[in-house]
């Protein structure tokens, strides 16, 4: 109470009805539209009119393939964090730390990543790999015999995932090695460190924040993994997550509660695991303790066999991430027999895919309501995200600022078909906390949707780019007699700005081709961009091109996605950091 | 003179709202025109143009259409969680399953029987009065006669997992929401009905819905099953089709759809119609039905989109494999007690004998 008073005390009158305006928004959101629903949900599915069930673990115990899928998704994650780490970080070295002839093109390559994913992203290694893919089919023309479906199962899914997942290394992980002072190195260069030694005591312990903070989003990746498993992983490697799904679009109460269940024990591990990652972050903060940085100049690999062995492996990886990309293009060319059938025969490609659905007045509304969807939700949250973190920055480890950073992450404990299942059953009806209007039926459902689950990611990178600002900066902006907002405005936010936008960028991205939100929160009239693709898929038999047309919106969302990415990032992606 | 224009308006559209429930029994089937009355429709029927055409027909005849289109499980759904608020006035489509389901719960509501319920196929309808039948599908066991002869094929499902030669050769589904699934397991285990069962089915239907998922290729996501029946790597020749779908695939693949004709006789999807009973324009929502279910507009419907109609009347406008599909005797299965249990069912078998 004490210090409330002097707090308030200091505080201007305006700036104390800003505060007051924005506790009471912040509140209303937190209760509203997470915890409330949330109960809400929790309490249909595990009480029935005779009390709290068991029977719902009981029939999950006994079920061996949901524990087999359990105990895949559990391997699955940790081992994936290893991998994607392991790539993840030997990009960023290879396209901003070592001199390796060809960097840019390289990037360009490695940052496909950030244009696709899901299912067209699978469907694209498999041209590659799989049963009728080039490769399989290359390497039956030497050994007869081989098994042509020999990319399935654990490895296939690790593969895929491997390269799939290294999005976020790509954007903050290249973020944090720009923050490398170059002076450091040079001066532990000459006090004779080799390189090795540089890259481990010098480099590493710069990139570790931002390490830790990808790595918790890796391992829930792995958790959630679901396109790749059920293209890949045959009957030998299936994950929780499809079951989960499927479980929760049934429509009884049990089918719901199994599905509560399953997401919960993921969401809890996601929790766990975060807890723990903010407990080591706390007890040391890696930061460059050099106050005028120097960017860093490319460092050539001394040893002549390592450059080479680099190269060559820089390369490879090239491959592998460019050409599930071109294979998607070019089937977009070609039809949905050739297709369904993964194999590629140049004399099928003609421009009828494109001109059927650029023709069609249907076909395109969707690509404009999912644009505005995502633009907007991408817009509110980060600016919620951003005005949380400084609430956070400023009353570091208080409980208010504890109670909120844990409640902005709630969305990781359940997977987005249970928070869509969550506010339709919630708003559905008029409710006081709602202003007693049911939100079904409104546009702004979705957009609520979209907020929701973008929330914690958010909060987890832009708090990361909030706890790598230098201090001292803001001291000076104080000493020097600027007022906290101006500080705020002028001088911290500047800073951040970069690493909000990439996060607005992602955000847009992964939105744009959202189905699992949508399909149940989408306003009957204006279906997004996902579920207007998910219905040409399902649509085979009744409309024979329907499967080309989605590879045809697959690229056209890649142009969409490397636009965005470029107008936010690629442009001023040489220095947007004034240093 | 605006006065007077202004009462003249409210005078000619007051006589019009009067006259309306008189000029709509007069009129029959396609001749009942809409009052301009907004209405949105549901319906997972409502792919490949059809909405569009369907739109535009009815706008036609004065009907303002407001279609949402999405998979019948979603449809289901959908129409479950909105509740009260749900903007929809009819619905279309779906299956007897997901009929009886929405029945139980109160969201359709029962209508009397528009002037051409009586030329529907007998036993289609249902007979409370709470859907309409307007498409028939039938759910057949396929293969394709350019690599199955009909006297290799299996007659029946149980020969797919009692006879040797066709494990591993059909398909088996992954995922358990869709309508064509439903409808073949239904029509399994509805074979094996016991009161003393687990969940009403007996020991022997379960186990030959083991047998059923152990011996089959699961789906491989995303292909579809005539890709892996034309495909000569993938060992897949048999599955689960709906009529409608296997013209369809036979043109993109170049397949010749034979089926299994058992003498039980096959699960039938009925495409129907009703009422939702929150609807605030029921009338509109009524004269909209009698319109659509007319053998006018059904034959209309199925020669634009070759389908089989349930009216008979309209049935000389489906193409004549659609006839010859549809021709097979129906299963005798109680879809009252399929609704109240096959989400039970599927839960059981994703959890315990799915691969």
């Amino acid at each position: 109470m004490q210090k409330l008073r002097i707090r308030l005390a200091r505080m201007t009158p305006g700036q104390i009805a800003l505060t007051a305006v924005m506790a009471v928004v912040f509140t209303w959101f937190v209760l509203a539209l997470l915890v409330l629903p949330l109960i809400n949900l929790l309490r249909t599915v595990f009480f029935t009119e005779t009390g709290f069930s068991f029977e719902t673990f009981e029939k999950l115990l006994k079920s061996k393939k949901a524990m087999n899928s359990l105990k895949n998704s559990f391997i699955l994650a940790p081992t994936l964090s290893v991998t994607v780490g392991f790539v993840g970080i030997s990009l960023v070295l290879i396209t901003e730390y070592f001199d390796i002839k060809g960097a840019k093109i390289l990037r360009l390559g490695y940052l496909t990543t950030l244009i696709y994913g899901g299912v067209t992203l699978v469907s694209g290694y498999k041209f590659i790999y799989g049963s009728n893919g080039i490769l399989t089919t290359a390497l039956r023309q030497v050994f007869p015999d081989m098994d042509i479906n020999w990319f399935q199962g654990y490895w296939a899914v690790l593969f895929v995932m491997t390269f799939s997942c290294t999005s976020n290394h790509m954007i903050f992980l290249r973020n944090a090695m720009r923050s490398v002072d170059f002076q450091t190195v040079e001066a532990a260069r000459n006090m004779g460190a080799g390189q090795g030694y540089i890259l481990r005591r010098v480099v590493l312990p710069v990139l570790l924040p931002s390490l830790f903070a990808v790595t918790i989003l890796t391992f829930i990746t792995g958790l959630c993994a679901m396109s790749a498993p059920m293209l890949v992983g045959g009957t030998g490697f299936q994950t929780i997550n499809p079951m989960i799904h499927d479980f929760a679009n049934m429509t009884t109460t049990s089918a719901k509660s199994l599905a509560a269940v399953l997401s919960l024990v993921l969401g809890l591990a996601s929790m766990i695991l975060l807890a723990i990652m903010t407990a080591i972050e706390r007890r040391g903060h890696y930061m460059s303790v050099s106050k005028v940085k120097t960017k860093i100049t490319k460092q050539k690999i001394a040893n002549p066999v390592v450059n080479v062995l680099v190269h060559i492996y820089a390369y490879v990886l090239f491959v592998i991430y460019v050409i599930p990309v071109v294979m998607i293009v070019l089937f977009s060319f070609s039809d949905t027999q050739h297709i369904q059938m993964r194999s590629l025969d140049f004399r099928t490609f003609s421009l009828e895919n494109y001109r059927t659905l650029l023709s069609s007045v249907s076909a395109y509304k969707p690509f404009l309501t999912s644009i505005i969807y995502s633009v907007t939700a991408a817009v509110v949250v980060g600016l919620m995200v951003v005005l949380a973190c400084r609430f956070i920055q400023k009353r570091r480890d208080s409980i208010s600022a504890n109670v909120l950073e844990y409640s902005l992450m709630l969305p990781w404990l359940l997977p987005t078909t249970m928070i869509a299942l969550s506010l339709m059953l919630a708003f559905n009806q008029p409710r006081w906390y709602m202003f007693n209007r049911p939100l079904i039926g409104t546009l702004i459902l979705l957009l609520f949707g979209y907020v929701i689950i973008k929330l914690p990611f958010t909060m987890r990178m832009t708090k990361a780019a909030f706890f790598s600002l230098d201090n001292a900066l803001e001291d000076a902006s104080r000493n020097m007699g600027a007022g906290e907002f101006y500080t705020f405005r002028r001088v911290i936010f500047p800073v951040i700005l970069p690493t909000v936008m990439a996060i607005a960028a992602l955000n847009f991205n992964g939105l744009l081709i959202d189905y699992d939100m949508s399909a149940f929160l989408y306003h009957p009239t204006t279906p997004t961009l996902g579920v207007k693709i998910k219905s040409l898929t399902e649509d085979m038999g009744t409309n024979p091109n329907g499967m080309a047309l989605t590879f045809v919106y697959a690229v056209l969302m890649m142009i969409i996605s490397a636009v965005v990415l470029y107008l936010v990032y690629g442009r001023g992606g040489k220095d947007n950091i004034k240093e | 003179m605006k006065k007077i224009f202004a009462l003249l308006l409210t005078f000619a559209m007051v006589l019009s709202v009067a006259m309306m429930p008189a000029m709509a029994e007069e009129a029959k089937g396609a001749d009942v025109k809409g009052t301009g009355v907004e209405l949105t429709v549901y319906t997972n029927s409502g792919s490949s143009g059809r909405a569009e055409w369907l739109t535009e027909r009815a706008a036609q005849d004065g009907y303002k259409l407001t279609i949402v289109e999405e998979g019948a499980g979603a449809v289901q759904q959908r129409l479950i969680n909105e509740g009260d608020a749900t903007p929809c006035d009819v619905v279309f489509g779906l299956n007897a399953i997901i009929w009886n389901d929405l029945i139980s719960r109160g969201i359709i509501e029962a209508i009397d029987a528009p002037s051409w319920a009586e030329e529907v196929t007998a036993g289609l309808n249902d007979p409370n009065g709470y859907y309409y039948a307007i498409v028939k599908q039938a759910i057949l066991l396929a293969y394709d006669t350019n690599q199955v002869s009909p006297e290799e094929a299996p007659t029946d499902w149980p020969d797919l997992w009692e006879k040797e030669e066709f494990w591993g050769k059909y398909e088996s589904q992954i995922k358990l929401t869709g309508g064509t699934t439903r409808n073949v397991l239904a029509g399994i285990l509805t074979r094996y009905v016991d009161e003393n069962g687990e969940l009403g089915i007996s020991d022997e239907g379960w186990a030959a819905i083991e047998a059923f998922f152990a011996h089959g290729t699961p789906v491989e996501d995303g292909v579809d099953l005539y890709a892996q029946i034309a495909n000569p790597d993938s060992p897949v020749l048999m599955g689960q089709m709906w009529s409608s779908g296997a013209d369809q695939y036979d043109e993109t693949y170049g397949t010749k759809t034979g089926y299994a004709v058992p003498e039980i006789g096959i699960p039938y999807a009925v495409e129907g119609v009703a009422l939702v009973s929150t609807s605030k324009n029921k009338e509109e929502a009524k004269r909209f039905i009698e319109w659509f279910g007319s053998a006018q507009i059904q034959g209309e419907w199925s020669e634009e989109f070759k389908t089989m109609p349930a009216n008979e009347l309209a049935a000389d406008k489906a193409p004549a494999s659609q006839v010859e599909m549809c021709s097979i005797p129906a299963q005798d299965i109680d879809w009252a007690l399929v609704a109240a249990n096959i989400d039970a069912w599927c839960e059981k078998i994703m959890l315990e004998y799915m691969q």
